[in-house]
């Protein structure tokens, strides 16, 4: 497998994921390109065996879980107000808020929601995550019925 | 709110794509920076060792002291550099493509090896050096009068000292609360993948 065809198929992909953790266009973007440097750092140790899929989601989501490392130092670093609005501005209200309830969950349901909403199957996602189906599928159900409650409660219908 | 719609709305979200080549130019300044930050550290070390060797060399102490003294030191610096290229050897991912779960215990095992490796070889450094020092003093210091001798020696053991006392416990707490910090981050991560 190439590179460039793993970066033309899933970088919207990985984005969104990046994005639903962090809720951060600017912080998004990086953490998005810093998965695609571990991807090109791992492809030679790639096994064909293993899906392909599964193996670049768990690259990003285990980069996602690193951001807790540097987390301090951009937490300091706050856009100025003005330039946030204009960045967002674009983009649909519902669209944002959705992200941003999902980025308000705790770290593995924002993983595993990101991945269902991708629409990947929760055999996979059991895999990405490393916890059984049965107990990726309880928790996908939980999180859909919060963040339902979320949209209703915000009058998104 | 039907949630089907949620996967629509998800995948609403557009994000501007780098060009590949771009990305790739980025890959290699990465590539380039590791490299140079190796290189450096291991040139201080190699520098510093071949410095030493050159007293050695030229000056010919008579005193196995001073020999001692030398090596020591320069297996403080040996020490000190080894254990700055593991901690740079660690933020490389050899289980990137691991699920979380597994990726989390690993990262845990990492951070709580590096709490050990810190303490311990910054002791160890701080040890070797001070002994290396006052080691290697004795010769020069045999051939000046009293009072220079004292004056040379209270110096030197009055800077590492405030080494002991001051410098290095300050950089202890420093590293150790950034890990602390992280380590529970890890562990209440991990918690949340306890199966309910």
């Amino acid at each position: 497998m190439k590179f460039e065809d793993i970066y033309q198929e899933y970088w919207q992909k990985i984005f969104r994921l990046c994005m639903g953790y962090v809720n951060d266009y600017a912080l998004a973007q990086d953490l998005a390109q810093e998965t695609f440097i571990i991807v090109w750092q791992q492809l030679p140790n790639f096994r064909n065996e293993a899906n392909i899929s599964t193996w670049v989601f768990r690259i990003a989501s285990n980069n996602c879980l690193r951001q807790i490392e540097k987390q301090k130092r951009f937490q300091k670093v706050e856009m100025p107000q003005q330039l946030m609005e204009e960045n967002t501005e674009s983009i649909e209200p519902k669209i944002q808020f959705l992200y941003k309830c999902i980025s308000e969950l705790n770290e593995i349901d924002r993983i595993i929601i990101s991945l269902e909403l991708e629409n990947i199957k929760q055999s996979e996602i059991a895999t990405i995550v490393g916890l059984s189906e049965a107990n990726i599928r309880v928790k996908i159900h939980r999180i859909k019925e919060k963040l339902t409650q979320k949209f209703k409660e915000n009058g998104h219908k | 709110m039907d949630t089907s719609n949620f996967s629509e709305l998800w995948k609403g979200q557009k994000a501007e794509q780098p060009a590949a080549a771009d990305l790739l130019i980025k890959i290699n300044k990465f590539k380039k920076r590791n490299r140079l930050r190796i290189v450096l550290t291991n040139l201080t070390l190699i520098i510093t060792s071949v410095l030493m060797i050159l007293i050695w060399y030229f000056y010919q102490p008579e005193l196995v002291t001073t020999k001692i003294g030398i090596v020591l030191v320069i297996l403080a610096m040996g020490i000190f550099v080894y254990s700055l290229n593991q901690s740079l050897g660690a933020l490389k991912d050899t289980n990137a493509a691991s699920s979380n779960q597994e990726y989390l215990k690993n990262l845990l095992t990492i951070k709580e090896k590096q709490h050990y490796m810190q303490t311990t070889m910054l002791n160890l450094y701080f040890i070797l050096l001070s002994l290396g020092i006052a080691l290697y003093m004795i010769e020069p210091v045999s051939q000046m009068s009293f009072v220079w001798a004292v004056f040379a020696y209270g110096m030197t053991a009055l800077w590492l000292l405030f080494n002991w006392f001051y410098i290095r416990p300050r950089q202890m707490k420093n590293q150790q609360a950034k890990l602390n910090e992280m380590i529970t981050t890890v562990e209440n991560i991990q918690s949340q993948l306890k199966q309910d």
